[in-house]
């Protein structure tokens, strides 16, 4: 019997697929599994082949990352992973790009990038696994570390206030900015896949603890005090005043979920009129002969 | 006081001995001790410490305070060194002292946090921009970590210009007795410094020469006092070359290796001698051909693919042969390899 091919249903992806080739060589019970479960859950859910999804990191424990996912990657340069990820999806804006990090890579080092691709609205997905220290040189001070906390390279007390990413991404223009808890699956997967989906710059700061150097902020710390901004049905996340009003909050309460959105920007690539064509890397690269005449004219 | 320390932070005690009082520094391994170390002591005598949001940062911080007069350092390692190398040529360009620190890991890119020597071109030759030269100092033990360093500090204030402490992983991982003594480090006069007073307010400090001839001249004022520096500065080190045959050339920790395999080779007959570079900008070149004025071969060892190899083959300018062997990636040549590489290469001439 004659089978008709072209209507069998392509193989749903799972789990499988997206499963890396190594192991996670995180310390046990790092937060970090649990943003890497809720990334792959998210792709799946979302159903985004892994052909078509590139991750970059920069340097840190979390931007080992790349390293166990199935998805194109690249393990870049401390705190360049957003010009990396910038130039590729330039290159190619066919591509769902994930940048991976932690807070010293994107908030110490990688600081000025991380305002600049905001400004820009690339169309990526910056994932930060914010635990507050400076994990893989084993436990300095870093740009979210609490004022008073000791740390090895702040023996005495960090006497600097931390940065608040949330309310620096609102300030510099993201248009989707979100902060999740690796110890909340659920709400952080929903959390990715919104940003995945979100069509310009999205910025998803994650409460990913770690559990061998910073001994302040650990998943008990945060489980009582994490709050959802979605359990207000008033929460208005088009309103980019009350998104920098949540952002600085702190304390006994802390917020957590989508802070704001905004869809009425072009992204980089869809402001790029060479672009409009499809992806560089797809685009026909000869010079039409006319074109060429003409350059070697002007340059007589 | 004689006590057990580790590398980095003896090289921390020798940095406030000398008078450092402010330390900008990023994490990396394997100098993140320094920063730690700095960030436990500084405050215990007056200094400051920083955690700079990046090594650029920091070589920055380092640009702004050194304007001042005030003794300060940076310390990284290969990855951070690259990113500090533009600020290097500034402060060299401006004629700032400071000192500089390379615990030297596996390279090229990312390569690991394990011990080379592979930095040498990059801190040696330059790797910033322009006509300049880092006065770079490579420490073989704990105990010169701390002096180097005071002395690096020293040569930066005496030339205004940057010193660099080059130091590989082992160096500044190791821990070794360390004997100090407090003993107070002189520090010139800087009337060129920038110190916010009536008398200091017309200085200015600068690496910009927009006319030709005014830059040209200043190249020329810093290239005389590199030549002085040369003359006076070179610094090295000789075990068994009065009647060797076979001279070893290696510095920091494959000095050390490299003496016990003399010893080694001597107890077999082979006369073979060891010749340390200390200096590694000024390379003692003259002291170099001397010594190996009455050998056969030259065998330079490093941890790393061939560098500092170069500058032998320059100070011996074809005299005599001169051979190579380096290990990469943090493996290190045992007594017993440099040996057999040493019989290997006296039987092949013989």
């Amino acid at each position: 019997m004659a089978t008709d091919t072209s209507v069998v249903a392509p193989k749903a992806i799972s789990m499988a697929d997206y499963k890396g080739r190594v192991d996670p060589d995180w310390c046990p019970g790092c937060g970090d599994f649990g943003v890497l479960a809720a990334v792959q859950k998210a792709l799946v859910e979302l159903q985004i082949p892994k052909h078509e999804v590139a991750t970059i990191s920069g340097i840190g424990c979390s931007s080992n990352f790349p390293g166990f996912i199935e998805t194109y990657g690249m393990h870049t340069l401390h705190g360049r992973a957003l010009p990396v990820a910038t130039g590729m999806k330039l290159a190619n804006h066919a591509m769902t790009v994930l940048v991976t990090g932690g807070d010293g890579d994107g908030f110490g080092i990688g600081c000025g990038h991380f305002v600049h691709a905001m400004r820009r609205n690339v169309d990526l997905t910056y994932i930060v696994m914010d635990n507050q220290i400076y994990g893989l040189t084993t436990g300095q001070t870093s740009p979210t570390s609490r004022i008073g906390m000791k740390t090895k390279s702040m023996p005495y007390g960090n006497i600097e206030s931390p940065l608040s990413p949330v309310a620096l991404a609102l300030a510099a223009g993201a248009t989707f900015v979100a902060r999740g808890f690796s110890g909340d699956q659920k709400h952080l997967t929903e959390l990715l896949k919104r940003g995945i989906e979100h069509k310009g710059f999205s910025f998803i700061d994650v409460f990913s603890p770690c559990v061998t150097y910073n001994h302040d902020n650990t998943f008990q710390w945060f489980r009582p005090r994490v709050k959802k901004l979605e359990d207000n049905p008033d929460y208005d996340a088009s309103d980019w005043n009350v998104a920098m009003e949540k952002s600085v909050i702190w304390g006994e309460e802390i917020p957590i979920g989508k802070f704001f959105e905004r869809t009425d920007l072009p992204t980089l690539h869809g402001a790029e009129p060479v672009l409009s064509a499809g992806p560089l890397v797809h685009q026909n690269n000869r010079i039409p002969a006319d074109v060429a005449k003409t350059f070697i004219e002007e340059l007589m | 006081m004689r006590q057990l320390c580790k590398g980095n932070v003896a090289l921390v005690k020798g940095a406030l001995l000398a008078g450092c009082r402010g330390y900008y520094g990023y994490p990396i391994t394997p100098a993140s001790e320094i920063a730690e170390a700095a960030a436990l002591y500084f405050p215990q005598v007056g200094g400051t410490f920083l955690q700079a949001e990046s090594e650029t940062a920091a070589i920055n911080m380092v640009y702004g305070a050194a304007a001042t007069g005030l003794r300060v350092m940076s310390a990284s390692s290969g990855p951070g060194l690259s990113l500090m190398q533009e600020g290097i040529s500034y402060l060299a360009g401006a004629e700032l002292p400071c000192v500089i620190v390379d615990v030297m890991r596996g390279g090229p890119g990312l390569g690991n946090i394990a011990p080379e020597q592979s930095d040498y071109f990059a801190m040696v030759k330059g790797g910033g921009h322009g006509n300049y030269r880092n006065l770079v100092l490579a420490p073989a033990s704990v105990q010169e970590m701390a002096d180097l360093t005071i002395l690096a500090f020293e040569l930066a204030d005496k030339y205004r210009n940057p010193a660099v402490v080059l130091a590989d992983g082992f160096v500044g991982q190791m821990m070794e007795p360390l004997d100090l003594e407090y003993r107070e480090v002189p520090q010139p006069e800087k009337p060129w410094a920038v110190k916010g007073t009536p008398e200091t307010r017309g200085n200015l400090i600068s690496s910009i020469f927009l006319e030709p001839d005014g830059l040209e001249d200043h190249e020329r004022k810093m290239e005389a006092k590199y030549l002085r520096a040369q003359e006076a500065e070179p610094r090295y080190e000789m075990s068994y070359t009065e009647d060797a045959e076979v001279l070893l050339v290696g510095y920091g920790i494959v000095a050390r290796i490299v003496h016990s395999a003399v010893e080694a080779l001597r107890r077999q007959g082979v006369k073979a001698g060891l010749f340390r570079p200390i200096t590694l900008w000024p390379y003692p070149s003259k002291a170099l051909v001397k010594a190996a004025a009455h050998v056969e071969k030259v065998l330079v060892v490093e941890l790393s693919n061939g560098q500092m190899v170069e500058d032998v083959r320059l100070a011996l300018n074809g005299k005599v042969p001169v051979e190579f062997y380096g290990r990469g990636g943090g493996n290190v040549p045992s007594v017993k390899e440099i040996q057999e590489q040493v019989l290997g290469r006296v039987a092949a001439a013989v």
